[in-house]
């Protein structure tokens, strides 16, 4: 259906003067040109022009062209055939195959009601010291995983694909936002190697495509995820990497767009943005959704308010610190920011519980220790203070761990850590059992074995 | 402008006759530096290339409702409001000469050292197209720097994309021109793309490799200060674009880009006097897409060919957090940080071992040279963080152990300093540095 012309045209939205009323946001509309179809997105209506946001490049492009209403808006696929393929962010099949008879439906779906949401479930193992002690997950949670760039956000996403998928019973998608293409690439290719591609379902928004195209990938990543909790009554295991690329995406049309932003240049409507995507990931009476999202921490600025925006929405963080990667030290997890509303005394137990509280204590001391020591020496220090000292490094070496996904990184076989042997280890160390060993034994080991 | 006759439309018709292939017409209305918006050319299309009669080519940025706006890429002389402007029928392109090789030459492919243009000139675009993820394939094959500070413990792999950061005068380009340097013999394509650089400093980076041999296989892609802010914005990109064809004939390609600080300011500078909204640190919103668009064309085609990128990136004060670069770190597959305290110690190059990153690392290592680095890397990220708790205790008061670690520290400092041009083939480092592994020069020490 013909519903007007193209009047202006910038980089990334074009305006089109309308002869009917017949069109509302998020309606999905295209031009010819050169004998080729350019896909715009409705962003908004002011009267009788609608601005647009084009879904591919718009070279050529010229003012007065027709402009046509595709029905449906986008729309991804919406049947088992999601699983073993790799989409892009408007449902297009990437990987070279084909899908008979698509059964497909639009990637703007509804929020689940209060009453549908059910957020009862059991705590779900990681195999990463770090993260099971300090941050537990437990199934139906969303858990962050914050960092800088370059210290380690994707290894470790990686490394729960490794360690908890490759165990999971049922189905899982994985949603790439504004990512390297490169590591997309890896990630197909590990899963073809492992045969396990044939349970995942893939969409791709990478970081070389236009912010229409990272923003989309959320919401159609979001609906096949969806389509594994209500339609197969799973239990899905969700892994986004980046939804700071989101956000980031977003204030980039909304830029373009001519809206006044806010600080740091985002958004007005960053809160909404977030809600609207975070409230589809949630877990039914039939199904559930499980996510690990990396969240990235733009200019190492905690402060950031897409940050947080998005950390209101999770039940667990894992935040990974420049200063401790700059150590050697990986996964480079800060102790002190990484928490879990599982840890409580009622959730994980009281001994848990208490040597999460010890540890985090004896870590603190220790950053005032580092300082004394710096000017003083060792030798200074009080007998227990020597201790802390002593155990606390060689308790934050024991929290390295050797990852299966780096092995040809780091030479080391990759580890998987029974949360037992954790609670152990740690009890031991801090009690001073191992006050005789040297602090390098506990570097990039599993559990301490005895 | 042409004579103003009594019958301004016959006038216009007689003018569009006598000039063949336009397809559109428009004038001048205002100038703002290098942008101008034009009345008219009705039928003009988005990037369309266009030029000024005689005077400037430029291509379409912006069409709204009653003017076009253009970017003047190229100027030979000034523009005056109400100057013609014509249209071409084609998108904005770039110039490659296929006998760049061995030159210094600008986007569009003037030979800079005689300011003549290449006589087989291609028509090429700016913007790269998007690499897809299925035409990708594992990068795995080591790309030698002869360094080894790089080549063992922050190892590049053909098609891998490595920052390198750091505050002036620290030797960035070096490290760069050490790796261009290094290709000879490799059957490696290298571009070295200049931006705002002076013309001296082009000059000497030249006849350094020149006088290496390294021009046989390099071009040397300038965009100068005084070629304004558009061809500066547009060149890394033509660059890639350039690198790309070489790519597709099954080549490896090495792409040194000096530097992306300058570039995103261009693009800063562009996106305000356009009229952009402003966002951190007063970049647009798309500055990341701008640089991750760019960077995310090295990789290693499933067809053979790859594209390796080193981008450098300027840093003050060694602050590697600020926006652009982090913006940048999130896209590399890692970064090689360059020390301001480590130069002035004498280490060269100065990388800054704690916080430089390979996320390819041993993958795309030969075994010996994965095991081999990995230990020393182990061993002197260890020795560095010793070293700066125990900074001030007397070395005699350790004990054995903490002793002899750190004269191992210092031995692997000592073993990784290396002067420029003066490359380390693989096969020597891992002998070299194997035997340190195995303890076995240490009575030397």
């Amino acid at each position: 259906m013909k519903i007007g012309k193209i009047l202006t045209i910038s980089n990334m939205s074009v305006a089109i003067l309308l002869e009917t009323f017949e069109v509302s946001v998020r309606d999905t509309v295209w031009a010819e040109s050169d004998g080729r179809r350019v896909f715009l997105e409705i962003a908004n209506v002011n009267g009788s022009i609608a601005n647009a946001i084009p879904l591919g490049s718009i070279y050529g492009l010229k003012k007065g062209l027709d402009v046509h209403l595709r029905s449906g808006g986008l729309q991804i696929e919406y049947s088992d055939n999601v699983l073993g393929h790799v989409f892009d962010s408007f449902g297009g099949l990437i990987d070279g195959g084909t899908i008979e008879n698509p059964r497909t439906k639009n990637i703007y779906e509804k929020n689940l009601s209060m009453a549908e949401i059910n957020i009862s479930g059991d705590m779900l193992l990681t195999g990463i010291k770090a993260l099971d002690f300090f941050a537990p997950m437990q199934k139906g949670f969303k858990m962050g995983l914050l960092g800088g760039a370059g210290i380690g956000k994707t290894v470790l996403i990686k490394e729960l694909i490794n360690n908890v998928y490759k165990g999971w019973g049922s189905n899982s998608v994985f949603v790439g936002i504004g990512e390297r293409s490169r590591e997309g690439r890896e990630l197909i290719d590990d899963m073809l190697e492992s045969d396990l591609l044939g349970k995942i379902g893939i969409v791709f928004g990478q970081m070389g495509e236009p912010a229409i195209s990272r923003s989309r990938a959320a919401q159609s990543g979001l609906t096949v995820a969806e389509y594994l909790r209500d339609e197969q009554s799973q239990d899905v295991l969700l892994f986004v990497d980046n939804i700071y690329r989101f956000l980031q995406a977003n204030s980039e049309i909304s830029a373009e767009l001519g809206n006044i932003p806010i600080e740091s240049g985002y958004s007005t409507t960053l809160m909404t943005e977030i809600s609207e995507v975070m409230e589809r990931i949630n877990s039914t009476d039939t199904g559930s959704i499980t996510s690990f999202q990396a969240i990235y921490i733009p200019a190492d600025d905690m402060t950031d308010l897409a940050v947080n925006a998005i950390m209101t929405h999770m039940d667990g963080q894992v935040v990974l610190s420049r200063k401790i990667a700059e150590k050697g030290i990986y996964p480079a997890v800060d102790v002190f920011n990484t928490k879990s509303k599982l840890i409580a005394v009622d959730r994980v137990g009281e001994r848990h519980f208490e040597l999460v509280e010890r540890s985090i204590a004896s870590f603190a001391r220790y950053q005032e220790l580092e300082e004394v020591v710096a000017v003083l020496g060792i030798d200074e220090l009080s007998e227990e203070d020597n201790h802390t000292f002593f155990r606390s490094r060689k308790l934050r070496n024991y929290f390295t761990q050797p990852m299966f996904v780096s092995e040809q990184y780091t030479g080391l076989p990759g580890r998987y850590v029974e949360i037992e042997d954790v609670l152990n280890d740690v009890e031991d160390i801090l009690g001073g059992k191992f006050d005789h060993a040297d602090e390098d034994e506990f570097y990039y080991i599993g559990a301490i074995s005895r | 402008m042409s004579t103003q006759g009594n019958d301004p439309i016959k006038d216009r018709i007689a003018a569009i006759k006598t000039q063949k292939n336009i397809y559109g017409l428009g004038h001048v209305a205002r100038m703002r530096n290098y942008i101008i918006e034009v009345s008219g050319m009705e039928d003009v299309g988005y990037y369309e290339q266009v030029s000024v009669k005689d005077k400037a080519i430029g291509y379409v940025s912006r069409i709204g409702r009653d003017t076009v706006t253009v970017e003047l890429v190229r100027a030979e002389s000034p523009v005056h409001v109400d100057d013609e402007v014509v249209t071409s029928g084609r998108t904005f392109g770039a110039f490659y000469s296929p006998d760049s090789i061995g030159k210094v030459v600008d986007m569009f492919a003037e030979d800079k050292m005689t300011g003549n243009f290449f006589k087989d000139r291609q028509h090429i675009g700016v913007i790269p197209p998007i690499i897809p993820i299925m035409d990708r394939t594992k990068v795995n094959r080591p790309m030698y720097t002869g360094l080894s500070s790089i080549d063992m413990m922050y190892p590049i792999g053909c098609g891998q994309r490595q920052l390198i950061i750091g505050d002036k005068k620290t030797g960035k380009t070096q490290i760069g021109l050490d790796a261009i340097a290094n290709q000879r013999g490799q059957d490696t394509i290298c571009i070295y793309i200049a931006l705002g650089k002076t013309k001296k400093t082009v000059k000497e980076v030249y006849t350094e490799l020149q006088s290496r041999g390294a021009m046989e296989y390099t071009i040397i892609l300038a965009a100068f200060q005084d070629d304004g802010a558009p061809s500066l914005y547009m060149t890394p990109m033509v660059g890639l674009n350039i690198a790309n064809i070489y790519m597709r004939q099954g080549k490896d390609v090495l792409v040194v880009i000096d530097d992306l600080t300058l570039h995103a300011n261009i693009y800063r500078e562009i996106s305000l006097l356009a009229g952009k909204v402003p966002g951190r640190d007063a970049y647009p919103a798309d500055v990341f897409y701008l640089h991750a668009s760019l960077l995310e064309q090295g990789c290693q085609h499933k067809d053979g060919g790859s594209i390796t990128i080193l981008p450098i990136v300027e840093t003050r004060g060694g602050e590697i957090t600020d926006y652009i670069s982090t913006n940048i770190i999130s896209i590399t597959d890692g970064q090689l940080v360059l020390s301001a305290k480590a130069f002035e110690k004498g280490q060269k190059p100065a990388v800054d071992f704690g916080l430089s990153v390979s996320r390819l690392g041993g993958a795309v290592q030969t075994p010996e040279m994965r095991s081999v680095g990995a230990d020393v890397r182990r061993e002197l990220l260890s020795y560095l963080e010793t070293r700066e708790v125990f900074e001030l205790v007397n070395m005699d008061e350790m004990n054995e152990d903490m002793r002899r670690k750190i004269t191992r520290g210092r031995a692997i400092l000592d073993l990784v300093n290396q002067y420029k041009f003066s490359p380390i083939g693989p096969r020597d480092m891992v002998a070299r540095f194997a035997e340190f592994a195995d303890g076995g020069n240490e009575a030397s020490l």
